[in-house]
């Protein structure tokens, strides 16, 4: 559990979220699927938020996907798209969006690690601790997504 | 007529509060108030649960204060188990003190670089894009990468015992489940892959010199703004050192008077009462032998540093004595001086960070102790921000009948509504308008103090800060809104 790290995975998947929130939890959800149903060489990290500091965590990695939920209705349940450093800075200095992260990363650290966001669809936000049905498909089907097409791309690399 | 003028981004606090300003019919300030308008609910939703859930329950008060909330919190259940401070074992006691300079290491490092230094290294009147940490690392690189690994240094200590660096777990009643092995103590002192508790040392060394040399700089407004006289309450040990994990209340008037002999922190409801005011949750603690009206206190570095006979540890004691020395008093009052001050307990707790890896019994796996159960506990520790009560009472089946939170930042509801009514007599008065430099400087007063909303509240949700104009009639003239 405690896992202080000193070797890392040129691949690092955050998930972000709240598992005591409903659908909130899909972030960290993902992550746990994916670690009982695959062996890859990833690095993972479970966020509520993501924090300044984040920055150099992210530094450290080739490659970097943040996985969270969304209040948005995707098409087909989820949604990949490639995450580029921007400097919009979010009032508080406890939550940070991905890009802003990424942006943090290239001006403290000179590096710029390819990176994807990875939005899940999500319907319900109260304090409980299991996803609901329609998330739960909008999961398995970005899980699928994930291992049929985003680990053969990356693989390849 | 009423304006209403929305900033963004929003303050740099914790929680969710609100500035209402009123002025006379001279556009004179006759009254200002910091609201918190958040539902305080967790001394309610934690009776009925079983007294050792309540270190583990109330740490979710907060995601930026957990640490204190869980080691108060399990003092307070180790006496519900019939254990005192001074009962647990070495180990128990040496690993819940490095979680908690772990926790204040990182806590100060957060506010001063992440909420407190765009003021500092842009001025109260910068523009709004530039008052944030984004700024701080696109022109302070140097600066914000110490920040980041200095909090990332006591985020690691703190997941080095307690497993997360966010709402772990350390403390069990009596003791606690696990200590560090070699390795694990090896990783914070050889500087194979952090950078190692002597880098830390030396950084916070560089960063009490920034500020030094920040008030030589500046030092008639850091002197003046939000200067008031209040009394100043913290801990201090046996020998009247300063203490952050266990010891004697300790609390002075605005000159340095006594008005708090050194009592034992189990007597603190024989000492304090709180008032409530119709605008806020959050509660008026007061020294009972002084009343209401001035019977409060500020707590936190600042008053830690007015309480204390020295501090422990070398090189934060040599900064404490330039700390008055450079201001010229016996008890400093000025607001921003807590900065300061913040800044010598990170040096401080660094040093101590250093004592206890090297100290074998953090290794050592003797962890629990037990005696004979009582039904009362109660635990209070110098947290971050300031003196943090937690007081328990159980029911023959160990069910929490009562609780009672007296969170630090709760301690500095009055202090923070005397830096607001300072600023809006001395920036806001008879000026009519809002501006966006003034509202910081409201801003910058109650970041002074670090409050924590969200803890003293105990609130979920959404936060936000908000501040009112109302004119002499009680219309609303201005209005800005950080959501």
């Amino acid at each position: 559990m405690k896992e202080l790290k000193t070797e890392t995975y040129p691949f690092l998947i955050i998930g972000i979220g709240n598992t005591g929130r409903g659908d909130d939890g899909l972030g960290w959800q993902f992550i746990s699927w994916i670690k009982k149903l695959f062996e890859i060489q990833v690095d993972y990290e479970y966020r509520y938020q993501l924090q300044i500091e984040d920055s150099e965590l992210v530094s450290r990695y080739n490659q970097v996907l943040f996985v969270d939920a969304s209040h948005s209705d995707l098409k087909n349940g989820y949604e990949l798209k490639q995450c580029n450093p921007v400097n919009h800075y979010f009032f508080s200095s406890h939550a940070q969006s991905p890009e802003t992260i990424l942006y943090l990363t290239e001006c403290l650290y000179g590096v710029k690690p390819k990176a994807f966001s990875l939005a899940i669809s999500g319907y319900c936000w109260e304090l409980k601790t299991i996803i609901s049905t329609p998330a739960k498909k909008n999961l398995d089907a970005a899980i699928q997504y994930f291992t049929e097409e985003y680990i053969p791309k990356i693989s390849r690399q | 007529m009423t304006k209403k003028i929305t900033i963004d981004p929003v303050t740099r606090v914790e929680g969710h509060g609100r500035v209402t300003i009123h002025l006379d019919e001279y556009g004179q300030v006759k009254d200002s108030f910091f609201h918190i308008v958040e539902f305080r609910g967790f001394e309610r939703f934690i009776q009925g649960h079983p007294y050792w859930e309540a270190p583990v329950l109330v740490q979710r008060l907060c995601g930026i204060c957990p640490v204190s909330h869980h080691l108060a919190a399990a003092k307070a259940i180790d006496q519900i188990v019939g254990v005192d401070p001074e009962d647990l074992t070495p180990a128990a006691s040496k690993l819940r003190r490095l979680m908690h300079y772990g926790q204040i290491f990182q806590s100060h490092a957060l506010h001063f670089f992440y909420l407190a230094s765009p003021d500092l290294l842009f001025g109260m009147d910068a523009p709004v894009e530039k008052r944030n940490i984004v700024a701080v690392a696109i022109e302070n690189r140097d600066l914000a990468i110490k920040g980041i690994t200095m909090r990332k240094f006591g985020q690691e200590i703190i997941k080095s015992v307690a497993g997360k660096k966010i709402h772990g777990i350390l403390a069990l009643p009596g003791g606690v489940h696990n200590s560090l092995t070699e390795k694990e103590r090896d990783y914070f002192l050889d500087g194979k892959n952090i950078e190692n508790i002597d880098t830390m040392i030396e950084w916070s060394q560089s960063m009490v010199s920034f500020i030094k040399d920040y008030h030589e700089k500046n030092r008639k407004v850091l002197d003046e703004f939000a200067h008031f006289p209040s009394g100043h309450l913290g801990m201090v040990n046996e020998s009247g050192a300063m203490e952050l994990y266990h010891g004697k209340l300790r609390a002075i008037d605005f000159e340095g008077n006594i008005t708090l002999h050194d009592v034992n922190t189990d007597d603190y409801e024989q000492y304090f009462s709180e008032a409530v005011a119709q605008w806020s949750y959050m509660k008026f603690p007061y020294l009972k032998n002084i009343g209401r009206e001035k019977g409060w206190n500020r707590v936190g570095p600042m008053a830690r540093m007015n309480i204390c006979e020295y501090i422990p540890t070398p090189l934060a004691e040599r900064e404490r004595q330039d700390y008055f020395a450079f201001s010229g008093k016996k008890v400093v009052n000025s607001t921003m001086y807590s900065h300061w001050a913040r800044l010598i307990e990170v040096l401080h707790c660094a040093e101590q960070i250093k004592l206890l890896l090297n100290d074998p019994d953090i290794l050592d796996n003797n962890l629990e102790t037990s005696g004979e159960h009582r039904s009362k506990g109660i635990g209070i520790i110098e947290a971050p921000r300031g003196t943090l009560t937690h007081h328990y009472e159980v029911d023959e089946k160990g069910m929490i009948t009562r609780c009672n939170l007296i969170v630090s930042t709760t301690h500095n509801n009055d202090a923070m509504n005397n830096a607001v009514k300072w600023v809006a007599d001395h920036v806001i008065s008879r000026k009519g308008t809002i501006t966006d430099g003034m509202l910081n400087q409201v801003e910058v007063a109650i970041r002074a103090y670090d409050p924590c909303l969200s803890c003293a509240t105990q609130a979920m949700g959404k936060m936000a800060l908000k501040a009112e104009l109302y004119n002499h009639l009680g219309q609303l003239i201005d209005e800005r809104v950080k959501d």
